[in-house]
Order: C-alpha cells, then structure tokens, then sequence
C-alpha cells in the first residue's frame, strides 16, 4: 500500500510542467547523442551537469537521467542501419539487424527495438520501484573472485554466438584481451605494450576499435562486390513489426529484460555482458538457430530489450547504496552530490519524494521516447535508399567525426582505420570481429579482478571454486564449453558453421 | 595461381596465414608478458595475465593450422574471387592520405577532398552532385558540432575550421 | 578568414614565444579538460568537479572532467605529462603518489621536472572502517585477530602506494601485526568491496559517509589531527597511539613548460573557486576544507613533501631498489 501512496506522489513530482519540460530536454538530447556514435551519453551530460544547477534537485536529475537512457534507445540505430556501433553494448545488434536492413527490414529492427526498449525500461522502473532495497545486496555480493568468473563466462558466452569456427572465435577473444590491455597497468602504473607512443599509455580507446571493425570494414566489404547495393534497396515492405515479428520476438523481449535487469544492477560491465548473453540465449534455445546471423528478428530483441533493462538495474547500486556502477551513474551521483543530497542507504527514507519522482519521470520518459522514435524509423529507412556509391563515403565521414569525438584526438582516427584495414583482413579469411569487442572490454576487468582475486586469496585459486556465486559461473561457462563436443550438439554447431563467410 | 577451392599443405593455403599470423602474435605476447614480469601467484605482475594469454593465442592458433593442414581450407586467391579487390584498396589508400592531411591541414580541408575522391574513384556519382555533397556534408556536420555541440575538430596549420 | 590564416601564419614564423603570449591573452577560448586519476564518484571526483565548476564560470569556459582512474592515482597525471601540450587546456588533479611512486618503483615521469604546478587546494579526511556486520567492533579487535592471524586481515585502498595504503602499512609496523593490502581503483570500488565482505577493512577518504551514517559500515578511526566534528566517538590515529595525521593533500598541475600566464590564470581562477561558499559546503560533505598554496608555495611543498615521503618509504622497506 505504501508502494503505491508513494508512486502517485512521485507522479505528482514528475507531472509537474517543469519536470516534465526537462524530462523531455533530456530525453531529446539522449535521442540525438545516442544517434550520433562515439559522442556517447557521458560528454553530454558533462557539458549540462552546470546547466542543472539553475533548477531544483529534481528537474535536473530528471534530465541527466533523460539523457541517459534516451541514449540507450538511439544506440542501436546506426548499428541497424550502416553496422556502427555507437558503444559496446549495441555491437550485438549489429549482427542481424544490420543484415535485417540489408533484406529491406530496417524498420521492423528499428521497431522492435524501439517496443523492445519500451518494454525492457517499464518493466526494470517497476522492479526497481517494488525491489530496490531488496536488491541492493545482490550489488555488493559480487567481489574480486565473482567478476572475474563472471567475465570468464561471458567470453564464453561469446564464443558460442560467433557462427564459424570456434578456434577462430576463441583467437579472436584471447587478441581481445591483450588489446584492451595496452596502456598503463592499472594496478602498478607500468605501461604495457605501448611501443613508446605516448598515445597508447592511455589505452585503445573502444570507439576506434568497433567503429573500424565494424563501420570501415563493411565498407570495405560492400564495395568490392558492385552487386551487394542493391541488396540494401530491396523493397521495404512495412516499416512497423508484424504479428509473425511479435510473434517471434515476445520470448526474446521477456528473457532479455529479465537478464539485462539483473546483469544491469553489477558495477562493471552488466549492460554489456547482457546483451551479449540474451543474444547467446536466444540463439540457443532458438529452434532454427542457423537464422541468426542472417537476420533473425529474436536477435535484435533480445539484447536490445537486455541492454535497456540494465539501464533501469544500474541505478539499483546507486540509490540505495551511493555506489555508481558505471561511469554515467557516477555522474548522476555527481549531479546529487552538487546538490546537496547524498545517494546511499538512506536516501529513499529522507527523500521519498526525490527517489519516486525520478522513478516517475523516468516512466514517462520512456513513453516520450516511444513516441518521439516511431516516427524517425520512417525517415532512418528513407536514408537507406541512397545508393550505396553515395551513402559509404557519408558513412566514412560520420565515422571519423564520431571517433574524433569521441576523444579529442586525431590519433583514435589513425587507430580507427588501422583496425578497418585489419577488420576486413579478418572477416575476408574468416574471423569475426563481435568475440574481439567484447573481450576487448572485459579483458581489463577479467584481469584486474583475477590479480585482486589472487592477493586476497592469498595465491589460492580454490577460491574461484569455493565461493558460490564464482563456482556457479564457471560451471556454467564450463558447460558451455563441452557442450558443442557432444556429438548431438555438435550436428547443430555444423549446421551453422556452413553460414560462415555469407 | 591454382583454383582449387580447397588446399591443403600450401602456402595458398589461407587458413595456415590466419592461424601462422596468430602463433606469431601469441609469441610476441609471451615475450611482451616475460619482459613485464609476472610476479608470483600471491601478487601476480603486470606481465602475469599477457603470459597466459599469449600462450592461450598460440594454442589456439596452432589448432587452427592443424586443421588448416589436415582439412585444407580455401587458398587465398578463391577469398578474392569474383570481386572487385581493388575497389577496398583504393578506398583504404585514400583513408591514408586523409590521416597524413587531418593534422596538418584540419578537418574541413582534408574532408572535402576526401569526399570528393570517394565520391568520385569508386562509383563515378556525377559531378552535379559530387560537388554539393562533399562540400556540404563536413560543412554541415562541422557548423553542427562547432556551435551547436561544442566540439571543435582539428583546424590544422591555416586554423581554418 | 584568409587574413586572419595569414596572420597566424605570419605569428608562427615570428617565433613559438610571440604565438603562445598572443594565445595568453586570449586564453581560455574552448573548453579545458581537467584529468582526474580516480574513477568517477568518489569524493574526489565530486569535490573536484565543484571545484572545476565554480572555477570554469570565472574561466568563462566549460571544464570537461575526465576520469583516467588506476596506479593509484597515477595514470592520470602520468598520461598528461607524457601526451598533452603544455597549452593550458590539459591539467590534471596531482595526488600525493605522484611523489611517492617514483620512489617506490620504476615510473615515466619525474614530478620534479615532468609537471608545471599551479594551485594546491585542499585536503582529504581518510578513515578505516569495516563492515556492520563483521566481527570487529574496534580497532583493538583488529589488532589481536591479526596477531593470531598474520597476514589474514585484507584492508581495500584506492591503489597501491597511496596515502592509505602507506599509511596503513605504517600503523601495521607500529602495531606489529602484518595486514594484506588489496588495491583498488577509487572510493566506489573499496566501498562494494568493503560492504560486500569480500575485503575485511577498507581504508579510504570519506566517500564511505553516507554508508557509515546508515549503519552499513563501521568506522573504525580517522586519520585527521583532531576527531571529526562528525564522527566524535571515533579516534583519532594520535589516540590510538600512533602519532601521524595523513591527510594528503592535493592540488592541480599541467604538463612542463606552461606559459606562467597561463598557470596564472589558472591559479586565479581555482583559488576563487575554493573560496566560493558553494564548493566550501560540497567539501564539507567529505570532511575536507580548503588548503591553498599559491603557484610558489606548491612547488616548495612538491619538494619538502618528496623529502619526508622517502624517509617513511625507506623506514618501510618499500624503497625502489638502486642498482
């Protein structure tokens, strides 16, 4: 009864006009930075944390939280339409929705993902208004041990995504690794394969890698074949979802907003790993998994619906324990600490009305991105009838400026077309590049967590085993793993190891 | 050049290139671990997880050119068949020339060019729309992000942009 | 537009010297990024972008923060020092391992030579604490469990050769008892880590408050010269019989050879933003106040500070080994 006393009165809170005109700000920008890849929700929110200064606590963290998960419904946007990803999570949504808008099924991805997202954001606000407080511990429950067999897992999740080779993916996952830890050692401060560049102390940044990767070498790869434009211009038959689409996609809808919403509440990588991991669910339990890859429905809804969820999950940590579990979360608790309120234990006690207006907000928040993303898929699938011969140089030219963007520096350009250059190598002989990404930003993390994990079980790797959460992990990964060498199972992996290289 | 789809023990062989390409790698990783130092099991070192990892590339990649020699796979050129494979290549020299440019010149005067070289060396678009095109489009994307965003991309030497 | 180009050109070829006083006077006319080596959300952080932001409305420019966390608070500044131009738009927060890790270890900078200071602006509060749940309900009970169990007691700290992690290897010395240090990357990780159980005591500056005010943890003794105005049940290191105060000060610094126009500038405008009332109440929430040096005071301090560090580094035996 108290639950719902105090979400009409958080409805009171967020319905005021202020509110809601900043409620709309923010989701408007996130749209927009969303969209663009590279300049990601974090610059935007820098750059407008001052601006909500002016205003009261509320309207301005009603913003900044707008801007946030606004960016999380433009994300996959690009990834459908031109195979950009805009940020880690929306790699996965590269793989069939791109080739959906190949087979003129843009706007079905485009809407799906905009339902999914819907969907996912409604259902992660009402958990996090019935089970915040309860779910705070699962938060803190995962130590050094846990995240490293948590990462563990997720690579191996990923490996079973790829379609090809499973040697190829596991190659691919272990360059990943060693890329993303280039820079300086973040335990001891050493550089680690800098080559002396001083631009590599810092590390290789995510958004050349993928953009490369992904963006330039699919450039790269429809322009050698002078027939593959047409591809993009076969008809568009509908622009909205149809039944057999929703059909197909409830399933994913529901798993990936339950994955993402629990994956979502882990500091660290819980957006990404999720969408990865629905994705792998998806095709898994699919009863026609060769589909994937070449433009599966379920595999657009699932991570899309995964990666919203954990947006709604992550500010689990942070409202109830004053523990951001990523960087833009940390902003927000910037932005509460500027104004005088200190997230943490006690806040949802000493200030209902902040925590159940912003939760309201953020309801309507999502509806006001519904309606405003519906009718852009119309004009994104309009896009796509450029002919190719003047939409790539476009996309080359929005990939540099993303990825300039995304650092200041010319330096990621050169870094974005050397990977380019090698993606097209790679999926040339073979290699996919999705195991690579995805690596690529647990491998920092896999590794910290293993030297942390090591110190404090004093050089016994038994504790990997003996603490539940990590034992359970790595019995899962390791399932995984054999799995595809029972011989049943191993039929099926064939099946879809014909596709590699369509 | 043979046209067999599928070779085995040759250097046409182009699975044996992906998986000799990656032992070299592993190689290099171990050795990049060893000079970092891997520290002891109790407190590993900075070099502790690129050992490991790089003697995981190498397995990998040794699987890769075991069956690349036992199964045979695709020669080199059969990758290439059938395309247009100095459509990519023209494409990746003309992203070079961009990168030598952008420091020097700056964004708006090696974009335009840019645009107008892709525009124009891969599928001739005609002139008529080539011009406004790669003019308009850095313009646009520049006047957006300069006054609107805030973000200011390289002007070069001239400090135009 | 071509005569303002000429212009410029015609100013590069006079000399480097003339071009960077013409951009002095013109300073700052874009955003300035200020590099903070800690994750985001620690009281770091959130001091510091108080700080920045009272500051950037005097600067009349936006100052993006940016987050370069890791080697205790070193990767920032050693990233600075190594790839940004000495223009005045690249400055970074300086913590105290900046002169501690050159000597502890091989580094890539000499914070004699590599950094162009500024202005030294506050102070931290740091304390100990341990979960509400945990067996131990003072600092006593940690003493005698790790003298029936050497090595077993892990504290977290927001990296390895910072002020608390020294300063804990200290109290360890003294005490006699042997702890396990396990090096975090800032105030948001040691706090999961300390809640969650998973170290047994973390030692860090206050962005455990709101945690100890809910009765989720247990603050076990602050490391400031008098009892916290906030805490006054809590002791002080002084009473517990180790006579130190740790309060590591910071201030802010750019790469080496900066225009002194520019440092002025920047000193002005920071030195207004500790005293504008808002930030003083944004670092009262972490216990911290205002410690200003101007440009020369701060480089004298660099010196002195790096002089009493290698004393406690080598009494320690934490001291790089010379060949």
């Amino acid at each position: 009864m108290e639950t719902i006393l105090n979400v009409a009165h958080g409805f009171g809170v967020a319905l005021l006009p202020v509110n809601l005109l900043y409620c709309f700000i923010g989701v408007f920008i996130g749209t927009l930075v969303g969209v663009l890849p590279g300049i990601g929700p974090i610059s935007a929110m820098s750059l407008l944390l001052p601006v909500t200064l002016s205003g009261t606590p509320e309207s301005g963290i009603i913003m900044m939280a707008g801007i946030y998960y606004g960016s999380m419904y433009g994300g996959s946007t690009t990834s459908i339409l031109v195979n950009i990803p805009g940020e880690a999570a929306s790699v996965v949504t590269c793989i069939d929705g791109h080739e959906m808008a190949k087979q003129g099924r843009a706007g079905p991805a485009l809407g799906i993902s905009a339902f999914g997202s819907f969907i996912a954001g409604t259902f992660a606000l009402i958990a996090l208004m019935l089970v915040a407080p309860k779910l705070a511990s699962v938060a803190i429950a995962f130590g050094p041990a846990e995240y490293f067999s948590l990462m563990v897992l997720g690579l191996v999740v990923l490996t079973f995504l790829t379609q090809g080779s499973m040697a190829k993916a596991l190659l691919m996952a272990c360059i990943g690794v060693v890329l993303g830890l280039v820079g300086l050692d973040s335990i001891t401060a050493m550089p680690r394969l800098t080559f002396g560049r001083v631009e590599l102390i810092d590390g290789i940044g995510l958004v050349p890698v993928v953009m490369g990767l992904f963006g330039i070498a699919e450039v790269l790869l429809n322009t050698e074949q002078a027939i593959k434009r047409d591809v993009i211009n076969t008809k568009i038959t509908h622009l909205l979802p149809n039944k057999a689409d929703w059909k197909a996609s409830a399933g994913p809808v529901s798993r990936g907003t339950i994955l993402g919403f629990f994956l979502g509440i882990l500091p660290g990588g819980g957006a990404v790993v999720a969408s990865f991991a629905s994705y792998a669910l998806e095709k898994r339990l699919s009863k026609t998994p060769e589909r994937f890859g070449k433009g599966a429905i379920e595999g657009v809804a699932g991570p899309e619906s995964a990666n919203n969820a954990a947006a709604g999950g992550a500010f689990i940590p942070l409202m109830t324990l004053g523990i951001p579990p990523n960087v833009v979360m940390a902003l927000l608790l910037g932005a509460f600490v500027i104004h005088g309120l200190q997230p943490g234990p006690l806040m949802i006690t000493q200030n209902p009305g902040l925590f159940w207006g912003i939760v309201a907000s953020m309801y309507i928040g999502n509806l006001m991105l519904l309606v405003l993303n519906l009718p852009m898929i119309g004009m994104w699938v309009q896009l796509l009838k450029l002919p190719y011969n003047v939409l790539f140089p476009l996309i080359i030219l929005f990939t540099i400026i993303g990825v300039y963007c995304s650092s200041n520096n010319v330096f990621d350009v050169y870094v974005m077309i050397a990977f380019g250059v090698i993606g097209y190598f790679m999926r040339k002989l073979g290699y996919e590049p999705a195991p690579l990404v995805l690596a690529f930003v647990l491998g920092p993390m896999l590794e910290n967590n293993l030297r942390k994990s090591l110190i404090l079980s004093q050089g016994d790797l038994m504790t990997f085993v003996q603490r539940p959460i990590s034992a359970a992990c790595l019995a899962l990964a390791v399932v995984l793993l054999v799995g595809p060498l029972l011989p049943a199972l191993r039929k099926k992996r064939e099946m879809v190891a014909l596709d590699e290289g369509a | 050049m043979s046209n067999d789809a599928n070779v085995k023990f040759r250097l046409s062989n182009s699975e044996l290139w992906g998986g000799l390409i990656g032992l070299a790698l592993g190689g290099f990783v171990i050795w990049s671990g060893v000079r970092l130092k891997l520290g002891t099991i109790n407190d590993p070192g900075s070099g502790y997880v690129l050992f490991y990892t790089g003697i995981l590339i190498c397995l990998f990649a040794l699987t890769i050119i075991v069956s690349a020699v036992t199964e045979g796979g695709p020669t080199l050129a059969s990758r290439w068949e059938n395309t247009r494979w100095s459509k990519p290549l023209l494409i990746i020299a003309c992203l070079t020339l961009f990168s030598f440019a952008l420091d020097t010149f700056g964004f708006l005067l090696s974009a335009i060019p840019l645009m107008v070289l892709l525009l124009r060396v891969i599928d001739p678009v005609r002139w008529s729309l080539t011009i406004p095109l790669s003019i308009m489009s850095p313009l646009g994307m520049w006047w957006v992000l300069k006054h609107l965003l805030g973000i200011q991309l390289p002007s070069g030497v001239f400090e135009i942009g | 537009m071509p005569r303002y180009s000429r212009l410029m050109l015609a100013v590069a070829a006079i000399g480097m010297l003339m071009a960077t006083s013409a951009t002095a006077q013109e300073y700052p006319t874009k955003p300035i990024t200020l590099i903070l080596p800690w994750p985001a959300g620690g009281s770091t952080d959130i001091s510091m972008r108080a700080i920045a932001d009272s500051a950037s409305k005097i600067l009349g420019q936006p100052i993006a923060i940016d987050n370069k966390a890791g080697g205790g608070g070193t990767v920032g500044p050693a990233t600075m020092a190594a790839a940004a131009k000495p223009d005045g738009y690249t400055i970074a927060q300086i913590p105290i391992t900046v002169f501690r890790l050159p000597l502890m270890q091989e580094v890539s900078w000499d914070p004699a030579k590599d950094f162009s200071y500024i202005v030294h602006l506050t102070g931290y509060t740091f304390g100990v604490t341990t979960s509400a749940e945990g067996p131990f309900k003072t600092w006593q009970d940690v003493i005698d469990f790790a003298k029936k169990n050497p090595g077993k007691v892990t504290y977290a700290t927001p990296g390895a050769g910072t002020s608390l992690h020294i300063g804990m290897e200290q109290i360890a010395a003294l005490a006699g008892i042997k702890l396990t240090q396990v090096p975090f990357k800032g105030g948001a990780e040691t706090n999961a880590a300390v809640l969650g159980q998973h170290t047994m005591l973390q030692a860090d500056s206050t962005g455990w408050r709101p945690l100890v005010d809910a009765g989720k943890l247990r603050l076990l003794m602050v490391w400031t010269g008098a009892r916290s105005p906030n805490y006054p049940d809590v002791p002080t290191l002084k009473e517990l019989g180790y006579s130190m105060v740790y309060d590591s000060p910071f201030g802010i610094a750019g790469p080496k050879g900066m225009d002194p126009k520019i440092v002025a500038k920047l000193h002005d405008a920071f030195k207004k933003a500790i005293e504008d009332p808002a930030v003083i109440a944004t670092l009262a929430k972490y216990d911290m106040v205002p410690n200003y040096k101007n440009t020369e005071d701060y480089k004298k301090f660099v010196v002195e500070v790096t002089a009493s560090e290698r004393k406690v580094i080598e009494s320690l035996g934490l001291a790089k080994k010379t060949n």
